[in-house]
């Protein structure tokens, strides 16, 4: 097989869905919330339900690892192929950042090797020796890509989009994640972290939102997540009031386009087109703190006719299922270089980054099906009254960021704890399974590894904590 | 006179009973032994008989006191007959001329003329006899010329001679392939005498499964065969039947015996939920049954299973869990044209067990549905019933229980099976032929069972040239197969209803007027069970299956066959999504969602094999060889096509689908076989057999795929190698076995290989695509091993009572398994070699006749297994010591534990501190999980058996049989969810205060105070996945089946067409006796895989079946 083809898979399979992406991530920062019980139990109560915390770990190591392991594997060493190389190690260090970003240390080096190696039980690699390799890769990964050489027409994010020169878009996009796995160490290691963004921004970054890395849904491959929010989990999940709180007191236009409150919905069969309203005036977003049964007197004291009320995610447009899922965006990778440059790491206008990090988010939402475009004026609107305030600047980028991340749970989360940003209230929750932190900082290891991979199990615990909810990864010091 | 009637004094105190009532009681106080005829003798008057101390003589005078019977003292021989001058009115045969006794004396032999000691000589019409001695003779008074002698012998055709002048009678016995059951047909289709045999083997009766039903006919053998555990299944009349002999052999999904017919092994894939075969599709989990669903129970003439490794030594690798042998009929065994009609009909009734609230009624929170469109449907967490509640788009209802939806939702179920045969038979062959319909209709409306048979068996010698075969043709039509065990598109689904609930509603509420499925639960997947009836399942399967043998007898020691059978079918399957449950996502804009799903199967097994064998008897010595080999071919060919997203709704064809995904898989397996077989016997009574054979398998690699094994076993029949035996021993033997099977199950074709699959659509015109398993391939793998030692008595004792028992132990190891990887591996298993596993069990059966008279029998059976196992070592390859083979719907697992009987049941429990106090969180009240999985203890039975009881008075007969399972432990997910939703009685507690607070304390020690809230207290069970309260007792007591039959035949005598008429009444399922399990009937469990054993899952209601079977000869 061509390992295209397993790129591809890699791509189209490792976007953001509903288990591996609403149960924990987008909660935790405040993004959406269900206060039903179930299936969904997790950040919302923050319960460490292993049914859930599991799914991102399984998807990754089973389908998007396990290809691209065995992809590498095939060309490795083939002189002829070395642009595809590329782009598959270029991948694989984004699916490594995930799950390492939100498990801790994880099996790395021996991952994936199940046939190639024979090796059932891979050893767990501190999250330090992780990160030292994903910026060794990309930076070497990116710096081989070359438009003179192998052409790799059928691979699906750039190719697929009817990019001519996907070569040099992959060379980007391989360079904006060596930003963003850079920016991960600000905390642990600045001084690595520096001198990684240095690198990434002189290897050269994304230049529009052409660059953006998504995967395109249609009606065969569907959005994970817009399938569930327009199947079982339609009445279950509304945005958070963190959330529609922020758009609201910015008068932000992003909010006409994301939400819908279904008015006067008394149970779930109020869901219904005709009580659809989008006005960013009337929406409500949802308080964390409350399940399904002891929501009722907030319900009342929100003014609102039952949960069903709330504002939900629109799953006609950013919700539906044929919605694209956004991996790594331009606006994304233009508010890392702000901060950089506001860190003093490499030179420029960090505001006029900044501003145009917000255009390029806004503009991206034309890409969303349904009518999500927002007009050229209230963009222009917006961005006149944003910009960077002095000694704010970090709160502000990484708030836009965790906007431009939106529905990018992974993104997001990773990125909340990074800088701390933006600042949300935890989530009050009586009972909840957390200890010492007032926010999820990682999620638990599947039960099976317990069964089956105890020993390596043991030694990465040992390394970085118990295996709770409370416990920080390695670039995530206090 | 002699001395023995001068010198035995009699006691006697009866009134008022019979002349034969007194000669029973003499007969049973002394050696005296009466020799009449029935015929002649009015033995039923009633006299008054009070002595003391008098001898026989004085006895007889005071008997028969009129002269109307003579009596004649022969040492211990009264011979009685009849004076003619004094016979009453009424008789009116020819009277008989008064003789004196005759002696007669004789040699009993057999064939070979060997003696036959023990051989039971009756006199026709009475209950006086003797045995044959150690050298076969035997000395016998008759009372006349006329009386005949009948002559059995076990193991051997009866015969009957009649005494005329003879005084010497020498009787040569035929070996019999009927008598007593006493000749079965070992592997490879070589009948045997049961006395050489050295391991266990059960024949069973046909009568066992053909008059008392079930469709699929194994299932009506539950609890009835020692050592062999059938389970029923919750999945209606369509589906599998679960056996397994002597326990379970390897840690893989399947160990089911193989099926022979005719001494060619048939395919007997299942098609149940877990099964061996994957689904394409989504929520598709119904039970299209087994290869044994396409026998017609009427074409069985013969049925052994053989149990133990030693028993299938010659079958080799697919035998390692036992044989069911069947042998159809091919010829009519009484000579000229035999027409049979039987025909059986049953009605069965749903079984309701659930144990539920109906206290409160629907609702979360504590509140009733109050508003339109409620979304809690499966939930009881409402307020306490009364009053009205707002059900769909603003219904006012009362709010009052619906305590009966099991009963109102699902029909009753029936069978009818109509079957015709004609059989003739002559000296040189014969032939039969059958024709059988068989139309079921399950307890789920809509879903139906056909199956229609036709059997063709013949059998004709043409001099030395032996030509026979079978060939069998089945066309089984399964419609709406239920969907079982889990909730989408499920019936089952009526389990968790609120208490409610009220059906009419339900189903008149179930659509919209698009036809969209209108919600009623948050849980989407909850289909609504009236909408779950418009998905559709059309399941066709036509099979031919057959073998052709020829044989010719070189000399009467010598013989060699050549024998091709094949088992073909096709089986094509449709099914459906249907479009617009609340489950499935909205389709593209366009069109409408669900699925089409075409699935076509074609598959063949053939098998060729050679036998030649020579038996040849050196004076006292015996000896037998067989040399042969067997080819076994397989191929299986399987097209699915899934169409998904409709242009037009309610139009379920492939062409109406908007994205079509079509998949083609192909397998072909081959094993090669060479075996020997010798038998060496001395006298008649001591037999060693010895087997090898040697496979090679095309499954594993050229370095792996050979493997030799043999096996030993001897039998010593002690009642005939000794002449001193007591004459109350009627036969008796040990036998010992030692035999050692490999096998490539679960490997399965290509299993060395890393398969790729290329997506048949594309995103964006790029094609898609990855490594196609989850298994890691092993190019490594070698033949698993099972090696079995047994032990076994049998023992027939006073010619009545039949014991039989067997020791067993039974190690296999190198087993092939799908062991659990780290998901980081990038797979989720690998199959290789893992250690070993021990089974080890003593399986006994006893029958007696404690009433044996003329008008009446009585006659009763037991029958137990006892089976233990233990997990001795999972190999190092394994991280721990235990690997986990199956999980459960919700929660809970079933793992391999080395140290542990197998199967093991595990899951979450609650807290505990180390006084055992449960612990709950301070901040809500709920419990607090323990932090590793707990041990529940063994999913397989340890103890299964049943007793049988038949009652004979004339032409009525009466049975009944209980049968039962005990030792083994069940995580019942029928009790997860009515618990969690509040339907489960132990919910109600704190119901009326509006908190529970649990009995226990808090992590720090003090007692636990903290109000949890209800609902979210009892759900815990669920977000905690606490499995420990749904941990029940799986075994059960029951009354399984009854009958009630009357044989017409006697009453018949004019009408000259009619040979026999049987009529019965049956029932099945009759009641529960005990069990431990709520909600469910024990068997009620839909699943049928080994690997998740235990894990139950919900079912289709078990039905009890009442009918009646008819069968007439002609």
């Amino acid at each position: 097989i061509d390992p295209t083809y397993q790129l591809n898979t890699a791509i189209i399979q490792g976007a953001p869905g509903y288990g591996n992406n609403l149960t924990y991530q987008v909660t935790i920062v405040r993004q959406m919330i269900t206060p039903f019980a179930g299936v969904g139990t997790g950040a919302n109560l923050n319960q460490d339900n292993r049914a859930a915390t599991l799914e991102l770990w399984n998807l990754g190591y089973r389908t998007t690892i396990k290809n691209l392991v065995d992809g590498i594997a095939s060309i490795e060493g083939d002189p002829e192929k070395t642009n595809m190389l590329s782009m598959l190690r270029i991948w694989r260090a984004h699916q490594f950042m995930i799950l390492t970003d939100s498990y801790g240390d994880v099996p790395y080096f021996e991952a994936g090797k199940g046939f190639l190696e024979q090796i059932p039980f891979p050893e767990y690699d501190s999250q330090e020796l992780i990160y030292d390799d994903l910026l060794k890769e990309l930076e070497e990964a990116s710096a081989a890509l070359d438009p003179a050489k192998d052409g790799v027409d059928q691979e699906v994010m750039y190719a697929g989009a009817g990019i001519s020169d996907n070569i040099s878009a992959w060379k980007r996009l391989g360079n904006s994640l060596l930003l963003r796995a850079a920016m991960r160490l600000v905390k642990v290691n600045p001084a690595k972290a520096q001198e990684f963004s240095a690198k990434a921004i002189a290897g050269g970054l994304m230049t529009s939102n052409d660059d953006n890395a998504l995967v395109r849904h249609d009606a065969s491959f569907r959005n994970g997540m817009g399938t569930n929010l327009n199947g079982g989990q339609a009445p279950f999940y509304y945005l958070d009031k963190e959330l529609v709180d922020f758009f609201q007191s910015n008068d932000d236009p992003r909010l006409k386009a994301i939400a819908v409150r279904y008015v006067g919905s008394a149970s779930e069969g109020g869901q219904v087109p005709e009580n659809a309203n989008s006005d960013p005036a009337v929406q409500i977003g949802m308080p964390q703190g409350f399940d399904n049964t002891t929501i009722a007197p907030q319900v009342a004291a929100d003014g609102v006719a039952s949960l069903f009320d709330y504002s939900q995610l629109d799953r006609t447009r950013l919700g539906a299922p044929e919605a694209p899922s956004f991996y790594v965006t331009y606006s994304e990778t233009l508010l890392l270089h702000a901060e950089a440059i506001v860190r003093g790491w490499a030179s420029g206008d960090a505001n006029a980054l900044y501003q145009e990090a917000i255009r390029a988010n806004m503009e991206q939402f034309a890409d969303w099906p349904g009518d999500t475009t927002i007009p050229g004026a209230e963009i222009d609107t917006y961005i006149s009254t944003h910009t960077l305030t002095s000694g704010m600047e970090l709160e502000q980028i990484n708030t836009q960021y965790w906007i431009s991340s939106f529905l990018n749970g992974s993104e997001s989360w990773a990125n909340f704890r990074r800088s701390g940003f933006p600042v949300v209230a935890p989530n009050p929750y009586p009972g909840g399974e957390l200890k010492t932190e007032d926010f999820i900082r990682r999620l638990t290891y599947p039960d099976a590894e317990r069964t089956v991979n105890s020993a390596n199990l043991d030694a990465a615990i040992g390394r970085q904590g118990p295996d709770i909810l409370d416990t920080r990864v390695w670039w995530d010091v206090e | 006179t002699t001395g023995y009637a001068q010198n035995t004094k009699i006691d006697l105190d009866k009134t008022g009973a019979t002349i034969l009532e007194i000669i029973d009681a003499i007969e049973a106080k002394t050696e005296f032994k009466f020799f009449y005829s029935k015929e002649d003798l009015d033995l039923q008057r009633k006299v008054d008989m009070r002595v003391k101390g008098i001898n026989i003589e004085k006895v007889l005078q005071k008997l028969f006191p009129f002269g109307n019977v003579n009596f004649k003292i022969i040492d211990k021989q009264i011979v009685l007959t009849s004076n003619t001058t004094y016979r009453s009115a009424g008789k009116t045969s020819v009277p008989p001329i008064l003789q004196d006794p005759i002696e007669i004396s004789g040699i009993v032999t057999d064939s070979d003329g060997g003696p036959l000691p023990g051989t039971s000589i009756l006199v026709k019409g009475t209950n006086t006899g003797v045995t044959s001695d150690f050298n076969g003779n035997y000395t016998i008074m008759v009372p006349s010329t006329s009386a005949v002698l009948v002559f059995s012998y076990i193991g051997f055709t009866a015969k009957e001679v009649a005494v005329g002048r003879q005084s010497t009678i020498n009787v040569t016995l035929e070996e019999s392939a009927e008598a007593l059951g006493e000749v079965v047909v070992t592997a490879l289709g070589i009948e045997r005498d049961r006395k050489t045999l050295g391991y266990a083997t059960a024949k069973v009766d046909s009568e066992e499964f053909a008059v008392n039903r079930t469709p699929n006919f194994m299932d009506a053998l539950q609890g009835k065969v020692a050592g062999v555990n059938i389970s029923g299944l919750g999945s209606g009349p369509q589906g599998s039947s679960k056996i397994r002999i002597r326990g379970i052999s390897s840690f893989g999904n399947n160990n089911s015996p193989l099926i022979v017919v005719n001494g060619v092994p048939i395919n007997n894939t299942s098609f149940g939920v877990q099964g061996d075969v994957g689904e394409v599709g989504s929520n598709r989990r119904s039970d299209s049954g087994d290869g044994l669903s396409s026998i017609n129970p009427d074409d069985v003439a013969d049925m052994t299973i053989l149990k133990g490794a030693a028993a299938s030594a010659l079958y080799g690798s697919r035998a390692k869990d036992g044989v069911i042998m069947i042998t159809t009929k091919n010829r009519s065994d009484e000579g000229g044209v035999e027409v049979t009609f039987n025909t059986n009909y049953t009605n069965g009734a749903p079984l309701d067990y659930t144990d539920y609230q109906y206290e409160y009624g629907q609702g979360e929170g504590g509140v009733r549905p109050n508003a339109p469109f409620p979304n809690t449907g499966v939930w009881s967490f409402g307020e306490p019933v009364g009053g009205t509640q707002i059900l769909f788009d603003g219904l006012v209802v009362p709010y009052t229980p619906t305590p009966n939806k099991i009963r109102d939702y699902y029909r009753n179920s029936s069978t009818l099976m109509n079957t015709i045969s004609v059989a003739s038979g002559g000296e040189n062959g014969g032939i039969s032929f059958s024709a059988a319909n068989m139309d079921a209709t399950s307890i789920l409306p809509g879903s139906d069972y056909v199956r229609r048979t036709v059997n063709l068996g013949f059998t004709q010698k043409l001099k030395k040239f032996t030509i026979s075969g079978n060939v069998n043709y089945s066309n089984e039509e399964r419609t709406n197969p239920p969907n079982i065990a889990e909730q989408d598109f499920s019936p089952v689904v009526i389990y968790t209803l609120a208490s409610t609930m009220p059906l009419d509603l339900l189903r008149e509420n179930c659509c919209d007027a698009n036809g969209d499925e209108i919600p009623y639960s948050r849980f989407t997947n909850r289909t609504n069970p009236y909408f779950a009836l418009k998905r559709f399942e059309n399941n066709t399967r036509d099979r031919v299956y057959g073998n052709i043998t020829t044989k010719y007898d070189f000399a009467d020691w010598l013989f060699a066959q050549v024998r091709i059978g094949q088992d073909y079918y096709m089986r094509d399957v449709d099914y459906n999504l249907p479009t617009g449950s609340q489950r499935q996502s909205d389709p593209p804009p366009g069109f409408v969602n669900g699925q089409y799903i075409q699935d076509q199967r074609r598959f063949r097994e053939v098998n060729a094999d050679f036998l030649i064998s020579a038996n040849k008897q050196f004076g006292e010595f015996g000896t037998m060889l067989n040399f042969g080999g067997n080819q076994m071919y397989r191929r299986s060919d399987v097209n699915t096509i899934l169409g998904e997203n409709f242009y037009t709704r309610n139009l379920y064809t492939i062409g109406n689908a908007s994205t079509v995904s079509p998949n083609y898989v192909r397998s072909e397996e081959q094993i090669n076989s060479l075996y020997a077989a010798a038998e060496l016997s001395y006298g008649g009574f001591l037999y060693v057999n010895a087997t090898a054979r040697n496979d090679w398998f095309s499954t594993l690699s050229p370095e792996n795929r050979s493997i030799l094994y043999p096996s030993v076993t001897g039998s010593f029949v002690f009642s005939q190698a000794f002449n001193n035996m007591p004459s109350w021993l009627s036969f008796g033997k040990i036998r010992l076995a030692y035999a050692e099977v490999g096998s490539d199950t679960d490997v399965g074709a290509y299993a060395d290989n890393l398969p790729y699959r290329i997506n048949p659509l594309q995103l964006l015109g790029q094609p898609v695509g990855g490594i196609d398993t989850s298994t890691i391939p092993n190019t490594d793998l070698r033949p698993m091993r099972v090696t079995e030692r047994e032990i076994g008595l049998e023992l027939t004792l006073f010619n009545n009572l039949r014991f039989e028992a067997s020791y067993y132990n039974k190690l296999s190891s190198d087993q092939i398994l799908q062991a659990q990887t780290s998901d980081a591996s990038g797979y989720t298993t690998r199959r290789i070699n893992v250690g070993e596993s021990r089974n080890e069990g003593v399986e006994a059966f006893l029958s007696v006749s404690p009433i044996r008279t003329e008008n009446f029998t009585w006659n009763t059976s037991a029958n137990l297994s006892y089976n233990t196992s233990e997990v001795l070592s999972l190999g190092e390859s394994v991280d721990d010591n235990f690997i986990t083979v199956g999980l459960a719907e919700f929660h809970g697992e079933l793992r391999q534990v080395v140290g542990k009987p197998m199967a093991q049941l595990y899951g979450y429990g609650w807290l505990r501190d180390d006084q055992g106090n449960q612990v709950f969180d301070p901040n809500n009240g709920f419990p607090l999980r323990s932090e590793e999985q707990l041990n529940f203890g063994t999913a397989l039975p340890v103890w299964v058996g049943g007793f049988t009881n038949s009652f004979k008075y004339k032409n009525l007969t009466a049975s009944f049989l209980i049968d039962y399972k005990l030792g083994h432990k069940m995580i019942s997910g029928t009790h997860i969810n009515a618990y969690r939703h509040g339907l489960d009685k132990a919910t109600l507690v704190g119901r009326d205060v509006g908190y529970v607070i649990g009995e226990g304390v808090n992590p720090d020690g003090s007692v636990n105070t903290a109000q949890a809230d209800i609902q979210g207290y009892y759900q815990t069970i669920r977000t905690h996945r606490g499995s420990e309260a749904s941990v029940f007792n799986a075994g059960s007591w029951q009354l399984r089946q009854l009958s009630i039959g009357y044989d017409f035949t006697s009453h018949l005598d004019h009408i000259k067409f009619i040979k026999s008429l049987k009529f019965d009444i049956v029932a099945n399922n009759v009641a529960v006796l005990k069990k431990w399990v709520p909600h469910i009937h024990p068997d009620q469990n839909g699943i049928i895989g080994d690997q998740y054993t235990g894990l139950e899952a919900t079912g289709l209601p078990i039905t009890r079946d009442i009918g009646f079977n008819m069968n007439i000869k002609f």
